[in-house]
């Protein structure tokens, strides 16, 4: 019995017309993206910089935008037929966390309209009694006091304190997979430790898997089992956290390892990094590999043709011709 | 390293007080520090400790309804806050360089890069144009950016690029003490290491000071030589930067260092419970007290003064007295 | 809301205008004893100001002061009731256009510009000409047909600026329908806009109306102030008796600094504080 996948990309990609009177260039934000996550509650990174694509893969996943090729394909079935014949089901199961605590909410109204509508749009509860007892419940279990919280307008709450407010909203749905959008990335360095721990107890208590999107490597490997790395919207490498940190193949991630700030003032590295003057303005190539023009053993095919992805096993996936048999 | 090195920035108890409807908003509260020659000194904090109003108040650049409600800044034995306007610019840019947060968007849209230097340069130093274009492309070479940005116009440039030409801009005229304000906030990784390693090159190559602000520990711990801890308007614990992520004092300093994930270690991060006062309603004695493990009743009414408790290693805390 | 001094006034100067024109008739009921100020022969000719008559006559015998107050009504009434009808039309074609996007949008969009690009004068002056008994509520809707696109295409900009945001994209997540984001997310942080541009539109309602009456253009039946301007220009009152001129210009001035004051109180208000709320 084959197991599906939570979740699958297949050959993804999105393009985008620049504005412009004539028409404007296009450029792929997501090309040829291939990956999935199993269906054993799980965490997965996707790690890339700013323009890597990451955010436009989970704007698709989402069903905000729609893939110029390729399918998406949530728990066997096409995201396309899950929102046209069951939205409601699909959106329980699959919800998401947004990067910007400051955005999130409606600065017209209070707070917990959020989860007042969560709860009634989605059917959970039979009674306002029952409603009120799910919200306090779902608050409680992230520690926050629903005195504190309740009846509150958003700009009267921390930052910390209105992300946070978006995991009980998760908790009231429990959908099986969340797609976090570096929802850390704007908190203060102790509220984040406390938020990634959270996701991780929200997979091993309730099951929930999570896309984690960020370019934080430190963080994704406090969380993720696996990663996979994207670099101007094409897939590099794929393999488990363990490998792409301690055993990076793609000359990509390996110069992600390589540059990333440690925590730590003894594992400060004392050659000077000589990076490939790099130029001024960072430029897509229309085919061949993504890092071509920055990478240390780039050869002529390289440039000509775009590298598939190798299985050099145990899950480990790199698209590099370094590693072609 | 024994080499008895001079104090360049000395910082007396500074404040810098807001006035606001509710009265004054303590954002800075009493900071005392001191900055070594050719060092490279980190003022780490959260959001709302106070270290940029604390850079601002230093640089004298604080707008009302802001202002310096005491102390001194010493800078190679002359107050800073004592000078008029004219003496300051004699020192700003020359002597002292501030590259604020979010510099690179203030870059003019509508002059090339070329434009921006040389403005710079000619405001604060006697030199002809042509000897500044010398500067400007010397300068430029030495950061180790190609000349062809100068004939560039910002939009064409990546945001990493655009960085280090406020960097190169602030440090043409060789200052002595140049203060960074969250300089790699917002940058990808590879041009952080950039960045980074451009700051390290200005204090081996020149000798330069630098102060770097930063809310991100693992900057400062690629960087800092030493590293200051700030909470809620006062700073908590100094100390040499190898001393104080392997043996933090403060339970502030310790929570926020085990709230760092890192790829060199599987450890769980713990994360610190509680939010952040605010300056209108600072805590009574120590300001961390409501949300520290081992707080007592001194700490909940007397405020505990930075005092050296080992060999350059300052903490503020009743636990070490 | 305390503190905003060009609000308070503003508002305030417009509610005791439209004060005096819904009491008018009523005042000059009294003041005439059941006469019509525009009643020829209610007063002799060329009367120069008195008690009875605060501003004089007209060659016609008719109370001129009268007529202002029923002026002050009629201006106002056209105004809004073209400024009610414009906005209702800017709203609906604004937040169709900018929450559809794509061809929608885009068909929207032209339609809306050409109505910008029309040379709203000539076509006015033909239509009025030739349909001289133009009727209150024809009249307002000429007026609204001919000022909604420059609302609607702000409107429009708003609504695209606010589509975007991450609280729009958590409703879609929470199941709320289009219609729902429209009139519960966007519409209540749209509102004050709306309000804005309402009084923009009262505004350049009366002055259409004003200037097309200068002309001599209009329907006779409609007393407004732009009437009472023609007719007092046209009877040589500018030279015999310029004070009298002078007061009627002056209310048209009241009303439309009271309008400006208000629309700006207004963006004043709701701009700082949309900044303040959203954290931004």
């Amino acid at each position: 019995m084959i197991d599906t996948p939570l979740l699958e990309l297949k050959h993804v990609t999105k393009i985008f017309k620049g504005g412009g009177l004539y028409g404007g260039r296009e450029f792929k934000a997501v090309d040829d993206v291939t990956f999935s996550m199993p269906s054993k509650p799980n965490i997965l990174a996707l790690v890339g910089e700013s323009g890597s694509g990451k955010t436009t893969i989970a704007n698709m996943i989402l069903g905000f935008l729609k893939p110029d090729r390729g399918e998406i394909f949530f728990e066997g079935e096409n995201i396309r037929s899950w929102l046209k014949n069951k939205p409601k089901e699909f959106r329980r199961k699959v919800q998401a966390i947004f990067q910007n605590p400051y955005e999130i909410y409606n600065p017209f109204y209070r707070v917990d309209r959020v989860l007042k509508l969560t709860v009634k749009k989605f059917g959970l509860a039979s009674s306002e009694k029952e409603a009120e007892e799910l919200i306090y419940n779902a608050l409680e279990a992230i520690d926050l006091r629903p005195k504190d919280v309740l009846g509150r307008y958003p700009h009267q709450l921390s930052g910390g304190e209105r992300q946070r407010l978006m995991l009980a909203r998760i908790l009231l749905l429990k959908p099986k997979l969340i797609v976090a959008d570096e929802p850390v990335s704007m908190l203060d360095v102790s509220i984040r430790a406390i938020f990634l721990n959270y996701l991780k107890e929200f997979k091993k208590q309730y099951g929930i898997s999570c896309l984690y999107i960020t370019h934080d490597l430190n963080i994704a490997y406090y969380i993720a089992d696996k990663a996979v790395v994207l670099n101007l919207g094409r897939v590099v490498e794929i393999g488990s956290m363990e490998d792409i940190i301690n055993e990076p193949l793609h000359p990509y991630t390996q110069l992600l390892i390589k540059c990333i700030p440690i925590p730590d003032p003894k594992a400060r590295r004392k050659e000077r990094l000589k990076l490939k003057k790099l130029p001024i303005r960072e430029i897509r190539p229309e085919k061949g590999c993504p890092f071509v023009l920055r990478c240390p053993y780039a050869i002529k095919k390289c440039k000509e043709q775009t590298p598939p992805l190798i299985d050099v096993g145990g899950g480990h996936f790199v698209a590099c011709y370094l590693y072609e048999r | 390293m024994n080499k008895k090195k001079s104090i360049l920035l000395e910082v007396r108890d500074l404040k810098v007080y807001y006035k606001t409807i509710l009265g004054d908003a303590k954002v800075v509260d009493g900071v005392s520090f001191k900055v070594n020659e050719g060092e490279i000194f980190g003022i780490a904090g959260e959001s709302g400790c106070g270290k940029s109003t604390l850079v601002e108040g230093i640089l004298r650049i604080i707008k009302p309804p802001g202002y310096i409600a005491g102390g001194k800044v010493l800078f190679r034995g002359i107050n800073l806050l004592e000078l008029n306007e004219r003496e300051l610019r004699e020192i700003r840019w020359k002597r002292i360089a501030y590259i604020p947060q979010g510099a690179m968007s203030s870059l003019n849209p509508v002059l090339r890069v070329e434009e921006q230097i040389i403005d710079a340069i000619l405001d604060h130093s006697d030199m002809s144009r042509d000897e500044a274009v010398e500067l400007a492309k010397k300068i430029l070479t030495e950061l180790g950016l190609p000349e062809e940005v100068l004939n560039m116009y910002p939009h064409e440039l990546s945001g990493g690029m655009k960085q280090r030409i406020i960097i190169a801009t602030a440090c043409a005229l060789r200052p002595e003490l140049i203060i960074a304000d969250e300089p790699v906030t917002a940058l990808d990784v590879v041009t952080l290491k950039e960045v980074l390693q451009t700051l390290t090159e200005l204090r081996d190559k020149y000798g330069a000071t630098i102060i770097l602000i930063a809310h991100d520990m693992a900057v400062h711990a690629e960087v800092d030589d030493r590293i200051a801890i700030m909470y809620a308007g006062k700073i908590v614990e100094i100390g040499n930067v190898h001393e104080i992520f392997e043996n933090p004092l403060h339970p502030y300093t310790k929570g926020i260092i085990e709230s760092i994930p890192s790829i060199k270690k599987r450890k769980m991060i713990k994360g610190i419970p509680g939010i952040a006062p605010s300056p209108l309603n600072w805590p009574p004695g120590c300001r961390f007290h409501p949300r520290c493990p081992y707080a007592n009743d001194a700490c909940k009414s007397k405020i505990p003064e930075l005092i050296e408790v080992e060999p350059n290693h300052l903490v503020a805390c009743h636990l070490y007295r | 809301m305390g503190r905003n001094l060009k609000l308070k006034l503003g508002l305030s100067t417009f509610i005791v205008l439209c004060l005096i024109g819904f009491l008018a008739p009523y005042i000059n009921y009294y003041r005439l004893g059941g006469k019509n100020p525009h009643e020829i022969g209610v007063g002799d000719r060329w009367e120069t100001p008195s008690l009875r008559f605060p501003l004089g006559t007209d060659e016609y015998g008719r109370d001129i002061f009268g007529m202002l107050l029923m002026g002050i009504r009629y201006s106002l009434f056209i105004g809004i009731l073209a400024g009610i009808l414009g906005i209702f039309i800017a709203v609906i074609l604004g937040f169709i256009s900018g929450y559809s996007g794509g061809f929608i949008d885009h068909v929207l969009r032209t339609f809306m510009d050409s109505f910008l690009v029309i040379p709203v004068w000539p076509i006015f002056m033909t239509i009025a000409t030739y349909i001289p008994k133009l009727s209150l509520i024809s009249l307002s809707i000429l007026l609204a047909a001919f000022g909604w696109s420059g609302s609607a295409r702000r409107i429009r900009a708003q609504v695209l600026s606010l589509k975007e945001r991450e609280y729009v994209k958590l409703a879609k997540m929470n199941m709320l329908s289009d219609l729902e984001i429209i009139f519960f997310e966007l519409m209540p942080n749209i509102m004050p806009y709306i309000f804005i541009e309402f009084t923009n539109m009262v505004m350049g309602s009366i002055f259409a109306e004003t200037g097309l009456r200068l002309i001599g253009i209009g329907p006779p039946m409609l007393p407004t102030l732009g009437y009472l301007l023609n007719i007092t220009i046209r009877g040589g009152l500018l030279t015999t008796r310029p004070y009298v001129v002078a007061v009627v210009v002056s209310t048209l001035a009241l009303i439309f600094i009271s309008l400006n004051l208000l629309n700006i109180g207004l963006e004043e208000e709701f701009n700082p504080r949309l900044k303040k709320v959203t954290g931004l």
